[in-house]
C-alpha cells in the first residue's frame, strides 16, 4: 500500500499549476496578445529581430568589424533587452518546470540551426519584420504589408518543409549521430534548477528595479520581456508550428494558440490606434501608423517567404529560437548566432539592393483603415482568421494537406 | 511486450522527433510497437496529441535519468 502523502500547501499547488505541466498554446496565445497589447500601450508592439539585430550590431561594433554608426548598447535598447529577457524568462519557466537541459544535437542539425539562423536574418531585414514584427504584431495593427507577409510565409514554410521531409527520406544521417544531453534533471530530484529559478527571477526584479530612476519604459520592457519568455516556453508557443503543423502533421493547436493572440491584439491595438491612446507629444495620425511598415506588397511578400524557409529549416522563429535559447536547445543557440551575424551584414549589403531594385509601388506604407475603414479592416482580418481556423480544423480531420 | 523498432531522437528538436516518428510509423505493421527515446520538452504533448489524432496507441510515457523521455507507441 502506498504511502499516506502529505498534502501540498496551497502555494505549491499553485506553482505546480503553472511549472508542473505545459499550458495549452492558446493559453499562451491570449497571454502573449494581451502582454502585446500593453507593449504598444507603454510604447510600440512586440518584435524580435529587431532587437537581434540590436545584438549583432553590437558584436560587429565591438570587435570593429563593420562600422556601423550610432549602435545603441543592448541594456539601452528596448528591444534588445526585450529579446535578452525572452531568454531569461524561458530560462527560469525551464528551471522551475525542471525542464532545463543543454540538449546537443548532431552536427547536421547544428549546421541547419546557423543556416536557418541566416535566413531568417536575410528575411527580417528585406521584409521589415518577423514573425512577431511583421505578423504577430503587424496584423493586429491592420497593415495591409503584414497579410502578404503572411502569404509569404505560408509559401517559405511549404517549401522548406517539402525540403525536410527530402532531406529526411534521403540524408537521415544529417539529423542522426552523437548527441549530448547535459545537466537534465533527474527524474523527482533537480530541486536545483527550481532553486537557481529563484535566482534568476530576484536578478530579472532587481534589473527591472534598476531603471525605475533613469527608464521607466525599460523596466517594463524587462518585466514583459521576462513574462513572454516564461509564457512562451510554458505554452510552447511557436510560430512555425502554427504554420507548419497543418502541412505536416495536420495538427491545429499550435495555429489555434496563434489565432487567439491575434484576436486579442486585434482588439488592443484597434483601440489604441483609434483613440489615439499614448500618441502624447506625436500626433494620432503617427500613432496609428504605428508598425505599418513601408513593405506593401512585394518587399513584405518577399521577406516573407524567405523567413517561412529559414524558421523552418531552423525549427523556430525569431522568438521561438529565442525562448528555446533558455531552454538549453542548442541548435537553436546556432540558429541566433546566425541571425545575429547575418541581420546586420544583410541590412548593409543585401537590403539597399533589393530596395533599389524595387519601385515605391511595390513597397510602401499600406494601413489598411486607410482604405476600407477601421470597421472593414477589423472584419477583414476577423475573416481571414475565421478561414484560417476553418481550413486547419478540416484539414486535421481530413488530412488533406498534411505530409503525413 | 516486445518492442519492434527503437527509434533515438535525442538531442533533436522540434520538428525532427515528430518527423522521424512518422516515417518510422509509416514503415511498421498494425500491433507493432515503437519505443522513442526523445530528450525535447515538446515531444511530451506533441506526441500525446498526434497519437490520439492517428490512432495510435500511447502505451507509456516515462521520464528517464538524463532528460531522456521514453514513449512507447503501438500502431494501429
Amino acid at each position: 500500500m502506498a504511502e499516506p502523502t502529505k498534502e501540498s500547501g496551497v502555494l505549491v499547488q499553485l506553482f505546480r499549476t503553472f511549472f508542473g505541466k505545459h499550458w495549452p498554446v492558446w493559453v499562451g496565445g491570449i497571454v502573449l496578445g494581451t502582454l502585446n497589447i500593453l507593449l504598444f500601450a507603454i510604447k510600440s508592439p512586440w518584435g524580435a529581430s529587431g532587437g537581434i539585430n540590436n545584438w549583432g550590431e553590437n558584436v560587429f561594433s565591438s570587435v570593429g568589424l563593420i562600422n556601423i554608426e550610432s549602435v545603441a548598447p543592448v541594456n539601452e535598447n528596448l528591444y534588445g533587452m526585450l529579446c535578452l529577457l525572452i531568454v531569461v524568462g524561458s530560462f527560469i519557466g525551464a528551471l522551475f518546470s525542471k525542464e532545463f537541459a543543454f540538449r546537443i544535437p548532431p552536427r547536421g542539425e547544428l549546421i541547419k540551426g546557423f543556416i536557418g539562423g541566416g535566413i531568417m536574418a536575410i528575411g527580417a531585414t528585406v521584409g521589415i519584420g518577423c514573425t512577431i514584427g511583421a505578423f504577430f504584431s503587424g496584423v493586429p495593427a491592420l497593415s495591409g504589408g503584414a497579410l502578404v507577409f503572411t502569404i509569404g510565409l505560408f509559401i517559405g514554410v511549404i517549401i522548406a518543409l517539402r525540403y525536410l521531409l527530402w532531406e529526411m527520406d534521403k540524408f537521415p544521417k544529417w539529423s542522426s549521430g552523437k548527441s549530448y544531453n547535459l545537466l537534465a534533471a533527474k527524474p523527482n530530484k533537480g530541486g536545483w534548477q527550481i532553486v537557481l529559478g529563484w535566482i534568476f527571477l530576484i536578478g530579472v526584479i532587481i534589473l527591472a528595479y534598476s531603471y525605475v530612476g533613469s527608464n521607466l519604459t525599460m523596466t517594463w520592457f524587462i518585466i514583459i520581456g521576462g513574462l513572454m519568455g516564461m509564457i512562451s516556453q510554458r505554452s510552447r508557443f511557436c510560430i512555425v508550428k502554427a504554420f507548419r503543423d497543418p502541412f505536416m502533421s495536420g495538427e491545429s493547436h499550435g495555429a489555434v494558440g496563434v489565432m487567439a493572440g491575434l484576436l486579442v491584439g486585434l482588439v488592443g491595438f484597434t483601440a489604441i490606434k483609434l483613440f489615439g491612446i499614448g500618441a502624447e507629444d506625436a500626433s494620432i495620425r503617427a500613432r496609428e501608423m504605428t508598425w505599418v511598415f513601408p513593405h506593401f506588397w512585394a518587399k513584405a511578400g518577399i521577406g516573407g517567404l524567405i523567413f517561412g524557409i529559414g524558421m523552418t529549416i531552423a525549427g523556430g522563429c525569431a522568438v521561438g529560437t529565442l525562448w528555446r535559447v533558455g531552454e538549453g536547445q542548442v541548435k537553436l543557440w546556432m540558429s541566433a548566432i546566425g541571425f545575429l551575424l547575418i541581420s546586420p551584414i544583410s541590412k548593409i549589403f543585401i537590403v539597399p539592393s533589393v530596395d533599389n531594385m524595387l519601385p515605391h509601388s511595390m513597397k510602401y506604407k499600406n494601413f489598411l483603415p486607410d482604405y476600407i475603414g477601421y470597421d472593414g479592416a477589423v472584419a477583414l482580418v476577423i475573416a481571414i482568421i475565421i478561414i484560417w481556423y476553418w481550413f486547419v480544423k478540416w484539414n486535421e480531420k481530413t488530412g488533406k494537406f498534411s505530409a503525413f | 511486450m516486445e518492442i519492434t523498432q527503437t527509434l533515438d531522437c535525442k538531442g533533436l528538436s522540434c520538428p525532427m522527433p515528430m518527423m522521424k516518428l512518422a516515417k518510422a510509423m509509416k514503415g511498421l505493421k498494425s500491433g507493432d510497437i515503437l519505443e522513442m527515446l526523445g530528450t525535447d520538452p515538446g515531444t511530451k504533448s506533441d506526441i500525446p496529441k498526434w497519437c490520439e489524432k492517428t490512432g495510435n496507441t500511447l502505451l507509456e510515457a516515462t521520464e528517464l535519468s538524463g532528460g531522456v523521455t521514453r514513449m512507447i507507441i503501438q500502431k494501429n
